[in-house]
């Protein structure tokens, strides 16, 4: 018999209170001193379950072992005290605090009473070199370079002892040379005999480092193998590839006039980074356009942009001739645009608010619902009662807060909205993301109705099935560019489309220039 | 003019003696403050803290005829006082905004209530016998001319005052606790992650800024004045969380502000008995710490941008240029 | 979901009464030490202001103040803004009330009118000033609107000390408001009115500021509800995103809410001036700085609920200055108790957890266990 692995992940279940299961009867196991790749889309379910493991969540159900033994992380600092450490996405440091300070937090090393900034300074450069993770053990926080600030999270963990490492897609923020020095500092962990988890969706990645990788998608494993033995097709398979294909009805499409024409649309973020680059597309009336794409690779940017919620840094877009970049988002509107958003809680609705509140946020001011210096509440209540019934939103009525629907209303509310605005252009962001099967199959009839109506519709979904049984023109976008125009949707195979969201294939400007 | 006799007033030996005097009862709390602050909660009730050790003191200071009996009682009453504001905000929810009203009112109300109760007068605390502490004569020094009047002769708060910013500056930058304190306040969630108790830190911060409102407190009616006076903080402590702003909020910050708000305050005492209007000096300090606040928030944005704009050239000259989410 | 249950409005009541009660009975027990005759300090304290005219004027004089502070704090709350500013508007309010009042040499009819137009306006202006810097400098509403009423008042005093005193005044107040400078009291000169009249004027101020709130109440409800702007500020309140997103100009809004609460603070201080005191003098908003928080909190910033609020309070408040003239316990133990209220209606965890006990004990007999409640932390997003 061999030894135990240094992981086992056991059946694992974890059901949110909000009954989204995000880990179903998951089996994972780590060898010690392998590097480790969990693969998956967004919402597979791999960050749940490296949180469950880091003490974070506890699983609704299942094991863990440890070398063996049963082990119950009750908060990170359980997880710590085993030797396993997490480098989270979003940073956990101090921003005023200097490397080194942000290394021994928590566990400052002592001269007397005071902090042994000396001794804090040396461990740091000390660890440093041992690792080969490059460091200014002086410099605070906030005036160094992203890359820095993950080695200086990777060097926390090792500082309080960490044996086994997960990194939460450490790549996604890193530029291409500070990704490869991340990896010869993992080999270079490793090589010391510490383990690692990398967590990512993109397979190049998978391929260049790991020796092992294991595949999530919906919440379960659907398998895990050795790196060597994984092509990159099969391994896009497995994430994207889906069991069924829902079907929509959809009438042949009848494309107008255009109606969104984006052209060299460029958008760099706060922090300096570029979001958007040299995006170009148009919409036409009667059509859906699919953004496919695995999420975060600038589409949230492109729908806020394009809905004047952010400042663009370059180029145009109009709505039927009519320049919409950087105008207030009421100029938008007003021009005919409506919005779903992706994230509904934050940005699409008023959860303190009643439903009738929440459907006239684009149109108290005008008639019918503006009568002289007052909005007319038997107006305001008729519409409600109007829209909650053509949208099959289930309420007791429009008087009550949106809080207290489910999700799937929650984003009935929304569309009702949006919908009854009669766009010309529709933006729809992740519509049907985390809802139930009824609201989804009624949100994507509406959509398929609008279009055939002739709206314009710019759908953007994570979900490749739903962007792919719904639009008639696809695009892919892939690190901040249009990468992929696909004018037949029923011509091209997921299989093809995933090498195209995980960038490994592009075509070149010349090939989309005719379809764009 | 009587500009002249201004000047000379200003750049006497007294007035900057008074000017230490006048400061100590605002960087007490000030300092108290920016412990608080830094830690992530903000403390409006000093105003209602100063008030409670301040009443504390002289009454416990007269019953017992013993001066540091009430020093103590009254450090420790307004540190229980400060408390409560710990106890709901941090484990009530209340919001620490209304909470420190709240406590104010009851400070200003109850002080005024047993003041009443104990000795049937509303104004003040004349009739009661309650102490002072000493004064502190600095042997050699208080004999040369023009520094012994400056430095020698206070109320031994004074000293204190400026011997505790040096103490809060070495406790938040150099003791493990301090800087706790600081990352809890910039960043709950990663303080927490590495195993720091965020409400048990914030429950120290809260006492600690009522230790020294305290003393701030006791500063007033058992030194600058020997006894109790209604509403004798007369929003100090609300100059005080002026003083943190206006100082950047950091120690040395704090002290200076506080110093020169303490200076307007004698400059305003200096004009009033020139018979020149001292409201306008005395609006000094609030004047200063709005248009501070504005050209902090200007400069802050200006260097977000900046930065931004930096990262920006940095990664086209490296030839890269896309990260992904933010 | 627990955002749901907290506007429920019948639980609210509930919460505020227990409240209140809670605070009352406390003050009783602290009566009972320091008082020789409690039970007679205490009949005074809760009896006071509907035993005589005169206390009864007080009582509604001092509660049209608190209720038009109330407006002004719960409009501006209402959109999650938390200025604390309406003590410097009242007293400029009082200020160019009072100059109107004293100086512009037109008949009452007219002078009135304009007396509270000014205060009205340079309310708006003291608001909007901490209302820019906050959206547009993204100033912190609390400093600067607490460092703005210290302005505030320096420049009343400045100007009371220096320009209005009449220079042979003994005391730091303007004299005595000529008689169209002042607030007619509320009943018409009609014949059949004229005898209760005469006792009115005679023992209370109560004036027409009384028609004033209570069409302060309706206009504030009105903008609140049912106009465009309320519900802008409403939504800024309940999501500032949301809001930017459904193309509110969140900015002016922000800006407008502080400015229009300022209106009704600067009319507390005509009130105050024009009303009251008919003359300035200093200290004209003692005590007054963070009453109409207190108010607008228990009303759980509804316009509506504010006058219910406003009286209630004044009452404790005229409550208390009967019992300081009449008995041993002085007036300032309404304020502790004031300060009870204030903490225990804010406290989020208090009631959830008294319900807690009350459903553990009634499901205990059976020994089935009460469940924890869920951890509210379910995050948005399975993966993120």
């Amino acid at each position: 018999m061999s030894s135990p692995p240094l992981i086992e992940m056991r059946d694992i279940v974890k059901v949110y209170p909000n009954g989204v299961v995000a880990n179903d009867g998951v089996h994972f196991t780590v060898e010690p001193g392998e590097i480790h790749a969990l693969v998956g889309e967004n919402g597979a379910g791999k960050t749940t379950l490296m949180k469950i493991l880091y003490g974070l969540e506890s699983p609704t159900q299942g094991e863990i072992r440890l070398r063996g033994r049963p082990v119950h992380f009750r908060s990170p600092l359980d997880a710590i005290a085993h030797g396993i450490g997490m480098v989270h996405q979003n940073f956990m440091l101090i921003p005023s605090f200097t490397v080194a300070e942000n290394i021994v937090l928590g566990q400052e090393p002592r001269h007397r009473m005071l902090v042994d900034r000396e001794a804090a300074l040396q461990i740091t450069r000390e660890l440093s070199q041992q690792y080969g993770l490059r460091v200014e053990a002086e410099a605070v926080v906030d005036s160094v370079p992203v890359g820095m600030r993950q080695r200086v999270e990777i060097l926390k963990t090792l500082y309080r002892g960490a044996e086994i490492l997960i990194l939460d897609e450490p790549t996604a923020v890193l530029t291409p040379q500070e990704t490869q020095e991340l990896f010869q500092a993992i080999r270079a962990l490793v090589a010391q005999g510490k383990t690692v988890i990398f967590i990512t969706h993109k397979l190049r990645e998978v391929k260049e480092i790991s020796d092992r990788v294991t595949v999530m998608r919906n919440g379960r494993v659907m398998g895990t193998l050795p790196t060597a033995q994984a092509t990159t097709d099969q391994l896009a398979r497995m994430m994207v590839g889906r069991d069924v294909l829902l079907t929509v009805e959809k009438p042949p499409a009848q494309p107008g006039e255009p109606v969104l024409e984006v052209r060299d649309l460029t958008y760099v973020s706060e922090t300096g980074r570029t979001m958007l680059r040299d995006v170009r597309f148009t919409v036409r009336a009667g059509e859906i356009l699919g953004v496919a794409g695995v999420e975060g690779n600038g589409q949230t940017e492109l729908v806020e942009v394009l809905t004047g919620l952010r400042p663009a840094t370059g180029g145009s877009a109009r709505v039927r001739g009519r320049e919409i970049l950087n105008a207030t988002p009421r100029q938008v509107r007003l021009s005919g645009v409506a919005h779903i958003p992706e994230d509904r809680l934050n940005n699409g609705l008023a959860l303190t608010a009643t439903i009738n509140e929440n459907l006239i946020v684009d149109r108290y001011f005008r008639p019918p619902f503006l009568r002289g210096l007052f909005i007319d509440s038997q107006v305001v209540q008729e519409h409600g009662v109007r829209l909650i019934q053509a949208f099959d939103i289930r309420a007791p009525g429009g008087d009550v807060p949106v809080a207290s629907l489910s999700g799937g209303n929650m984003q009935k509310v929304i569309v009702a909205r949006e919908f009854s605005a009669e766009p010309v252009l529709l933006i729809a962001a992740q519509p049907t993301r985390g809802i139930d099967v009824g609201a989804t199959e009624f949100i994507r009839r509406q959509l398929v109705e609008k279009r055939s109506g002739g709206t314009a519709v710019l759908l953007i979904s994570a979900d490749l099935a739903e962007v792919m049984s719904l639009s008639d023109r696809l695009v892919v976008m892939y690190e901040g560019q249009i990468t992929g125009v696909f004018p037949q949707v029923d011509r091209v195979s997921e299989e093809e489309l995933g090498l195209y969201m995980l960038g490994l294939r592009r075509q070149t400007p010349e090939e989309m220039e005719a379809y764009l | 003019m009587s500009i002249g006799l201004v000047l000379r007033g200003i750049f006497s030996a007294l007035f900057v003696a008074s000017v230490l005097r006048i400061s100590t009862p605002l960087i007490l709390p000030a300092l108290g403050g920016l412990i608080s602050d830094l830690a992530g909660v903000i403390n409006i009730a000093l105003e209602g803290i100063m008030l409670v050790a301040a009443f504390t003191g002289v009454v416990v200071s007269a019953y017992t005829q013993n001066v540091w009996l009430g020093v103590l009682a009254g450090l420790a009453v307004g540190t229980l006082f400060s408390l409560i504001l710990a106890l709901f905000h941090l484990y009530l929810k209340t919001d620490i905004i209304l909470a420190g009203i709240a406590l104010n009112i009851m400070a200003q109300g109850g002080t005024v209530f047993l003041l009443f109760t104990l000795t049937g007068d509303k104004g003040s605390s004349a009739s009661l016998a309650s102490g002072t502490v000493p004064r502190v004569v600095i042997p050699l020094l208080h004999d040369v001319p023009v520094l012994g009047t400056i430095l020698s002769g206070h109320h031994i708060f004074t000293y204190l005052a400026f011997l505790l910013a040096v103490v809060v500056a070495v406790f938040l930058y150099r003791t493990p606790l301090g800087t706790h304190l600081r990352a809890v306040g910039e960043n709950p969630e990663a303080a927490a992650s590495v195993g720091i108790n965020v409400v048990r830190v914030q429950t120290i911060a809260i006492g600690l800024s009522g230790l020294l409102a305290s003393l701030g407190g006791l500063s007033l009616s058992m030194a600058y004045l020997s006894f109790f006076q209604n509403n004798m903080t007369a929003g100090r402590g609300f100059i005080a969380l002026a003083a943190i702003f206006l100082g950047g909020r950091t120690p040395w910050g704090t002290l200076l502000a506080a110093v020169f708000f303490g200076f307007a305050d004698a400059l305003a005492n200096q004009f009033g008995s020139l018979q020149v209007p001292p409201q306008w000096v005395q609006m000094i300090p609030y004047a200063a710490t709005v248009i501070a606040l504005v050209v902090y928030n200007v400069r802050r944005r200006r260097q977000a941008i900046e930065r931004a704009r930096r990262m920006q050239e940095q990664l086209h000259a490296q030839g890269t240029a896309f990260g992904g989410g933010d | 979901m627990n955002r749901v249950l907290r506007s429920n409005p019948v639980r609210e009541a509930l919460r505020v009464a227990i409240a209140v009660a809670v605070a009352l009975t406390l003050g009783f027990i602290v009566t009972l030490f320091v008082s020789e005759d409690p039970v007679g300090a205490y009949k005074a304290f809760l009896f006071g202001p509907v035993s005589r005219l005169n206390r009864f004027g007080d009582w509604i004089e001092e509660s049209i103040t608190l209720i038009f502070l109330g407006l002004a704090v719960a409009l501006v709350f209402k959109a999650s803004q938390f200025s604390l500013g309406q003590e410097g508007q009242m007293v400029l309010g009082a200020l160019v009330a009072g100059a109107v009042a004293l100086y512009v040499p037109l008949p009452g009819i007219l002078r009135i009118p304009l007396g509270l137009l000014a205060a009205m306006v340079v309310g708006f202006l003291w608001g909007m000033l901490p209302g820019f810097l906050k959206a547009y400098v993204e100033a912190d509403e609390i400093v600067s609107t607490l460092m703005l009423n210290v302005v505030a008042l320096k420049i009343y005093e400045y100007l009371l000390t220096y320009k209005i005193k009449p220079p042979d005044a003994g005391y730091t107040a303007s004299a005595t408001f000529p008689d169209p400078g002042i607030l007619p009291t509320f009943l018409p000169p009609l014949p059949f009115l004229a005898e209760i009249r005469q006792l009115f004027m005679q023992r209370t101020n109560i004036s027409i500021a009384l028609y004033l709130v209570l069409a302060a109440v309706v206009v504030v409800y009105l903008l609140m509800y049912r106009m465009p702007f309320g519900y802008e500020l409403r939504m800024v309140g309940a999501n500032l995103r949301f809001a930017r997103y459904g193309g509110i100009h969140t900015r002016r809004t922000i800006m407008l809410s502080m400015a229009v609460s300022g209106i009704f603070a600067g009319l507390a201080g005509a009130h105050l001036a024009m009303g009251i005191h008919r003359k300035l003098i200093l200290n004209i908003t003692f005590g007054l700085g963070f009453e109409g928080i207190v108010v607008s909190l228990l009303a759980r910033n509804n316009p509506l609920a504010v006058p219910l609020t406003g009286l209630a309070y004044g009452y404790l408040r005229a409550g208390a200055d009967v019992m300081e003239r009449s008995s041993d316990v002085s007036r300032e133990m309404v304020l502790v108790i004031q300060a009870v209220i204030i903490l225990l209606v804010t406290a989020e965890r208090i009631l959830p957890m008294v319900q807690r006990r009350i459903a553990a004990r009634r499901s205990a007999p059976g020994a089935a266990q009460t469940p924890e409640p869920a951890p509210a932390s379910g995050p948005a997003k399975g993966d993120a």
